[in-house]
């Protein structure tokens, strides 16, 4: 491999299919023999391993070609096969032909009338027509499986049988099935006319339907299945040569049989066979024949199998390849290191080296690194010399004299050193911050080091956790990776728009230690830690001055922060202390922090809008980065010197607070003790839609978990301020306050599937109870916590529940990635262009700006574009005018600057200016200051938006709850939530897992609880069955229903409309003067009139269809209370055409029925408007930027289409995308009967042809001036 | 059974998820494409069955101005093309 061989790029890669002879004209060799080696181990001439097909040995000459192992490709060959087959990956397609065409003519069997119509709408395709040609060959397919007589040469054509996987019957009228063999096939296939062809979307160029119908085989080359040579010198050969070899043997038979004149029907058994190892040659998974196995017994993995699947060619190795320059070990933490650095073990930096060229600024620098050699760190690993030659420096003696002959235009492999820049990666790399720029850092031991900051982007923890690394060889790719990939520049999350880095754990306690006011420190302490920060200035003023001078914690923190630097927040911690805590506590004037203690809310990770994310907005990531260097060093040494600890004696509650937990438990078991009294009694009040137990365990559970909550209260004030676990769960260091209350406390009740336990015996949980026993102990309270010790049941209970958590992980991972690979799948190849728009590589447009601002979610406040209220009062703070603009001049001041921003700033700027009132110079500075920064956060053209909003979507993913149900509103009414709800969402399913609607009633009907009970009696679906009480059959024809009178007044229905409803032709109805419904049945008898009875039960009175059940809740907005009827089940269109019922506010959560009723931009508003609550719900905050993104694609076609294999990421413009993403093999089989050409347009194209993907870095292009015609 | 009664129909542009559509004029589309540097097929897409359009009697090749309400930038307008379906 020189350079200097030619170098070209793919244009386009064309898809087509064989034919016959061309199949010949490439083979070098035709297969005959089936041995493979002969007793020498020589290739057999004619045979599977025959020379002229390729080498496996590297020292040996290819016959064709003449080169080595290296650069010999292969050649294929070909077995002549003696009786036709078909090919299993053209079944289909075979059969669709042989449905469409005439027995005898070939033609379509289509009017020529019509086919020259259909000709004609394909040449006059409109704009506004898209995808007609499918639309098209779809109709000529429908029409033509219909007709029964050739329109062309009046032949009568029969039904076509087709047993899968390859036998096709005939079934005449007169004979019965006749079996359509290959070759009857193919000369039917023949002729078929190419204009018909073109018709149904078929390329005969590439692909003439009769070259489906294999009589060639063509044999892939050696290199495609080598043999290997095991330790014991056996031969082993690969699973496609065992196929080819079986193909061959019956062959032969075939072939000599026909020879020897066999009975015709022996013949056929043996083509049969041979059409049995053409099969699995290609396909061995096929439904309907045996799977061909190896001799072991293990499936032989053939060419289908391959291509397909995660491990198979286009997923395992085109998409995603090993590469070298890497290495792979576990990470433990290193607080010592800088954010941006990461710990390299000396034996990784001596294997992983980097290729510099020799210059001479470095000769002498790189001939010492070579005179070091391989085994000294730093050293080098080889020399290229500029011929190309490639020495290892470990097989030569004297280094130091090759050293002196190195000269510019030599390249060396060094060993990577101190500040070179490396990429760090831990999988599951769900968002781009799982992959980030390190600097390197050379440090003993065998393990990678990471700072724990850098923790939550790469979502690491030290119990074992691997990491893995690689060095960029080129200088591209290291400017890009100092350029974009840096950790500091992921210290702001796409997510979300705050930072993902930030203080955790200790360093938050230690913040808190340092800050709060007690904190004293001598001026030695002070001095230390401050130099430890980096502190080089003169000390500040010492807060007590005599007899010695001491400062304290707030004052050292201030001497990170920049001087200029203002800001007023709330900590954690004094949000935790409900009464005394002041609110926005932290005040931070001039860089000097005056009052409140740092915590997690001012330098946390995770924590948008605290003093970390103010630096990094505006100050800079750069400035964020040494910010938190330094102060995390800081914290670092003062927490070392402090010392924190928990102590086990911390986790006893006073006797008192004991007291009180036992007696609150007491009192609730007494109270659920009088529940089951009350339910065994059948008094227990119950909510409406609940079985009676469901009703007591409802009652049941919510005072158990009430019992919980009070305990854990109790203990939350027994405990002191300054216990150390305490200390952790308020400044939101670890732990959160109900971990406290179950190591102190009451662990509470332990559930499992959402209910207290009741697995295993019969009616009870554990053979320690009595059956039926309902108190809380026998189901799964566990009354003890973690310090005092379970009981054994109560053990068995949590290691129940603690199971189901455990299970619940496992399967949420594997939902969430298959989600995050659709999404990114189907937005992998929007990006952002010049003019901002986001489009997809052939320039369809998606949004028109993109997250309709044309802000960068990552460069955005906290999802703001700009943060005007800050910038507002900044400029208050520094103008010092006392003049104040009037209102109506401060409107025509916004009016002039509605051209330069959106509505949405223009509303920010007046809420703010109003607010805290500026003259005209202020409002001036502030415009200025506002188009300033809303031009740093647009985003940059290339962006490769798609992906970042589908891992913006998909990463929470692992975080949220699999907990279909969640009483939301209503008690009875449970709605699927989280994951769940989500994937249901992209997957644009027709009917939800729990539809229901949020029914709004007009003026009239909506303030007064009788008049909405009205119209919810219209609403809710009634059958006769929800009315009947019970009824009785008259043999002599008379069904006799005997009505419910609360169940008419519920449902607010009456008799006469129930025998309305049901009367028919044949059944007359009536009502008798006690409201009994009689239904005369003419020519019903004994057996009919049962059955009859049962359809009339389920007969519609009144109501929606789909609504099954309705409540009245009283919703409190705007314009005052205002009575909502909230639903089980969902019928948009139906139910607003009731009368009452507000048709501009109604709403339901089935996107598609939203769809049908509302249109197309309705749709993408309720979709935006779901994704939103759910992710809400689960408490997750996803820019809805990313939502936007994804519901305009998912509604861009006019109608919603899903995110997967039927939608978006299915109906993409690249084979290869579509063949990497599922449905591989019928993919490419589609591409080539059709003649497809595959543009590499997109992302996954490119990667798999090995080419720059066309987003980001990777779109410039730069284009040559061209003479300009005249 | 009740189709008849079912004339009473629901003016659905009245609901709060529809944003309001328009029909651009044939002699804006010209600068509008040019403004956009795209073709008008490479627009997203509206079915002419869908319900605002046949509400708005809008035809396939028509051009509909969309004038959403944005949590982003309060007000944006959005394009969609009209086709058959």
């Amino acid at each position: 491999m020189t350079l200097e061989e030619s170098i070209k790029t793919v244009g386009s890669i064309k898809f087509s299919v064989f034919s016959p002879s061309e199949i010949r004209r490439y083979s070098v060799v035709e297969i005959t023999a089936p041995e493979t080696y002969d007793e020498d181990g020589m290739p057999v001439q004619s045979g599977l391993m025959d020379s002229r097909l390729g080498t496996l040995e590297p020292g040996q000459k290819c016959a064709t070609c003449g080169n080595t192992t290296a650069r010999c490709p292969g050649h294929f060959g070909h077995i002549e096969l003696a009786e036709s087959v078909l090919h299993i990956a053209f079944v289909d397609v075979i059969h669709k032909l042989l449905l469409s065409t005439c027995r005898a003519c070939g033609r379509l069997l289509i009017p020529g009338d019509d086919l020259e119509s259909f000709q004609d709408r394909i040449a006059n395709k409109n704009d506004f027509a898209p995808g007609s040609e499918e639309e098209i060959a779809k109709e000529i397919m429908v029409k033509a499986k219909k007709t029964k007589i050739c329109p062309h040469c009046g032949k009568q054509q029969y039904e076509i049988e087709f047993t899968k996987p390859t036998i096709f019957h005939e079934i005449t009228e007169e004979g019965g099935a006749i079996r359509l063999l290959p070759v009857a096939i193919r000369e039917r296939l023949e002729r078929i006319p190419n204009d018909d062809l073109v018709l149904i979307g078929y390329d005969p160029k590439s692909s003439r339907p009769e070259w489906f119908v294999l009589q060639v085989l063509p044999i892939p080359p050696v290199s495609v299945r080598p043999s290997i040579t095991l330790e014991s010198g056996i031969r082993s050969e690969d699973d496609l040569t065992h196929k080819l070899v079986d193909i061959l043997r019956v062959n032969q038979r075939v072939r000599e049989s026909k020879e020897s004149g066999t009975p015709p029907l022996i013949v056929q058994d043996l083509v049969d066979l041979l059409q049995y190892h053409v099969t699995t040659f290609f396909d061995n998974e096929v439904s309907g024949i045996p799977q061909a196995h190896h001799r072991s017994g293990r499936p032989l993995k053939t060419i289908s199998q391959r291509l397909k699947g995660k491990e198979g060619r286009f997923r395992g190795s085109l998409s995603g390849k090993r590469v070298d320059f890497s290495s792979r070990t576990v990470i433990s933490p290193d607080p010592s290191l800088d954010i941006s650095e990461v710990g390299v073990p000396l034996e990784v930096a001596k294997k992983l080296t980097v290729a510099e060229k020799v210059s001479p600024q470095n000769a002498d620098f790189l001939k010492n690194l070579i005179a070091r050699g391989p085994f000294q760190h730093p050293g080098a690993n080889y020399i290229i010399r500029p011929d190309g030659v490639k020495i290892r420096l470990d097989y030569v003696s004297d280094r130091v004299s090759l050293a002196d002959t190195l000269a510019p235009g030599f390249t060396v492999e060094r060993h990577i050193m101190d500040g070179d820049i490396v990429i760090f990666n831990r999988q599951p790399s769900l968002h781009r911050m799982s992959i980030m720029a390190h600097h390197v850092k050379v440090l003993p031991y065998k393990t990678f080091r990471l700072h724990p900051a850098v923790c939550p982007p790469y979502n690491a923890d030290f119990d074992g956790d691997e990491m893995n690394l690689h060095v960029p060889q080129s200088e591209e790719a290291r400017a890009e990776a100092l350029t974009l990939m840096r950790v500091q520049q992921q210290i702001l999350s796409p997510r979300y728009g705050g930072p993902i880095i930030g203080a955790i754990r200790d360093f938050i306690t230690a913040a808190y230690l340092l800050t709060k006011p007690e904190t004293i420190l001598k001026k030695e302490e002070f001095a230390c830690l401050a130099l430890a920060g980096g502190y080089t200035g003169p000390l500040p003023k010492p807060e007590i001055e005599k007899p010695v001078e001491l400062f304290n914690g707030r004052q050292l923190f201030s001497l990170f922060l920049p001087n200029d630097f203002n800001y007023v927040m709330t900590s954690k911690w004094a949000k935790s202390l409900r009464k005394g805590g002041v609110a926005r506590d932290i005040v931070i004037k001039n860089g000097t922090l005056m009052g409140g203690v740092i915590d997690r809310a001012a330098i946390g990770a995770e924590e948008a809008d605290s003093v970390l994310h103010r630096i990094a907005k505006d100050y800079g990531v750069d400035a964020a980065r040494t910010f938190l260097n330094s102060v995390l060093t800081v914290l670092k040494n003062f927490i070392t010197r402090h010392g924190f600890s928990y102590r086990y004696d911390e986790l006893i509650l006073d006797e008192e607070a004991r007291g009180t937990i036992a007696k609150e438990i007491d009192k609730t078991y007494e109270k659920v003790r009088d529940l089951i009294g009350q339910f065994e009694k059948g008094t227990l009040s119950t909510v409406r839609g609940l079985s009676p137990e469901e009703n007591l365990e409802y009652y049941v559970v919510n005072e158990l978990a009430r019992a919980r909550d009070r305990a854990g209260r109790i203990a939350d004030k027994a405990l002191p301020l300054d216990n150390s676990g305490v200390v952790m769960a308020r400044t939101g260091a670890r732990g959160s306050s109900l971990n406290l209350g179950q190591m102190t406390a009451t662990l509470g009740q332990q559930s499992v599937r959402g209910k207290r336990i009741e697995k295993g015996y019969r009616g009870r949980a554990l053979s320690h109870f009595a059956p039926l026993d309902r108190t809380p102990d026998s189901k799964g309270f566990v009354q003890s916590n973690y310090r005092d010790g379970l009981n054994p049941a109560e053990f068995f209970f949590h290691a129940m529940g603690g199971r189901e958590g455990l299970v619940d992980t496992a399967v949420r991972t594997q939902q969430s990635g298959y989600m995050q690979r659709r999404l990114i799948n189907a937005l992998e190849h929007l990006k952002v262009e010049y003019d901002l728009t986001v489009r997809d590589p052939h320039g369809n447009i998606i949004q028109f700006l993109y997250g309709e601002d044309g802000v960068d979610p990552a460069k955005s406040d906290h999802g703001k574009a700009v943060n005007v209220e800050r910038l507002v009062e900044t400029e208050a703070l520094t103008n010092k005018s006392k003049e104040f603009l009037e209102e109506d001049d401060l409107k025509k001041i916004l009016d002039k600057y509605e051209k330069e921003l959106n509505p949405q700033l223009i509303y920010d700027l007046r809420d703010s200016l109003l607010k805290t009132p500026l003259n005209a110079q202020g409002v001036k500075n502030v415009y200025k200051k506002v188009l300033e920064l809303l031009d740093k956060a647009t985003i940059e053209p290339g962006e490769a938006s798609g992906i970042v909003a589908a891992q913006s979507i998909g990463e929470p993913g692992t975080q949220m709850t699999l907990r279909t149900f969640h009483f939301a509103g209503v008690r009875e009414r449970d709605v699927t939530l989280g994951l769940p709800r989500l994937i249901e969402l992209v997957d644009a399913r027709k009917q939800p897992s729990t539809p229901s609607m949020d029914i709004h009633l007009d003026e009239e009907h909506r303030s007064d609880k009788e008049m909405a009970l009205k119209v919810a009696k219209e609403i809710i679906f009634t059958r006769v069955a929800d009315l009947v009480d019970h009824s009785d059959i008259d043999y002599a024809g008379e069904i006799k229903l005997f009505l419910s009178k609360e169940a008419l007044q519920e449902r607010g229905c009456n008799p006469e409309l129930i025998a309305k409803m049901v009367q028919t032709g044949k059944r007359k109805a009536r009502v008798d003067e006690e409201g009994i419904v009689h239904i005369a049945v003419e020519g019903a008898d004994f057996s009919t009139l049962p059955t009859l009875r049962d359809k009339i039960m389920s007969m519609r009175v009144n109501g929606i269809p789909g609504i099954n059940y309705v409540t009245l809740v009283k919703k409190s907005g705007k314009k005052g209370d205002e009575w909502v009827i909230q639903t089980v089940g969902s019928n948009l269109a139906k139910v607003l055409k009731i009368p009452g019922v507000d048709t501009s506010h109604t709403t339901t959560n089935s996107i598609y029925e939203v769809e049908t009723t509302l249109g197309i931009e309705a749709t993408r508003t309720a979709l935006i408007e779901e994704m939103v609550n759910t992710l809400e719900e689960q408490g997750l905050e996803v820019d809805i930027r990313h939502l936007l993104l994804v519901a305009d694609l998912m509604t861009s076609k006019g109608f919603f289409q899903q995110i997967g294999r039927h939608g978006i990421a299915g109906k993409k413009t690249s084979i290869l995308a579509r063949a990497a993403f599922e449905i591989t093999v019928p993919t490419l089989v589609e591409a080539s009967v059709k003649g497809e050409v595959e543009e590499l347009k997109g992302v996954t194209e490119n990667v798999i042809v090995g080419l720059p993907i066309p987003v980001g870095t990777g779109m410039v292009d730069l284009f040559m001036g061209g003479v300009e015609n005249d | 059974m009740e189709k008849s009664s079912e004339k009473l129909s629901v003016k659905v542009t009245d609901h709060v998820f529809v944003p309001h559509h328009e029909i651009l004029p044939p002699k804006e589309v010209e600068k509008f494409l040019k403004k956009y540097n795209v073709r008008i097929d490479q627009l997203p897409y509206i079915l002419s069955t869908d319900p605002v359009m046949k509400e708005k009697g809008a035809k396939p090749g028509d051009l509909i101005k969309i004038t959403r309400k944005s949590k982003t930038a309060g007000e944006v307008t959005y394009y969609r093309y009209v086709i058959e379906g």
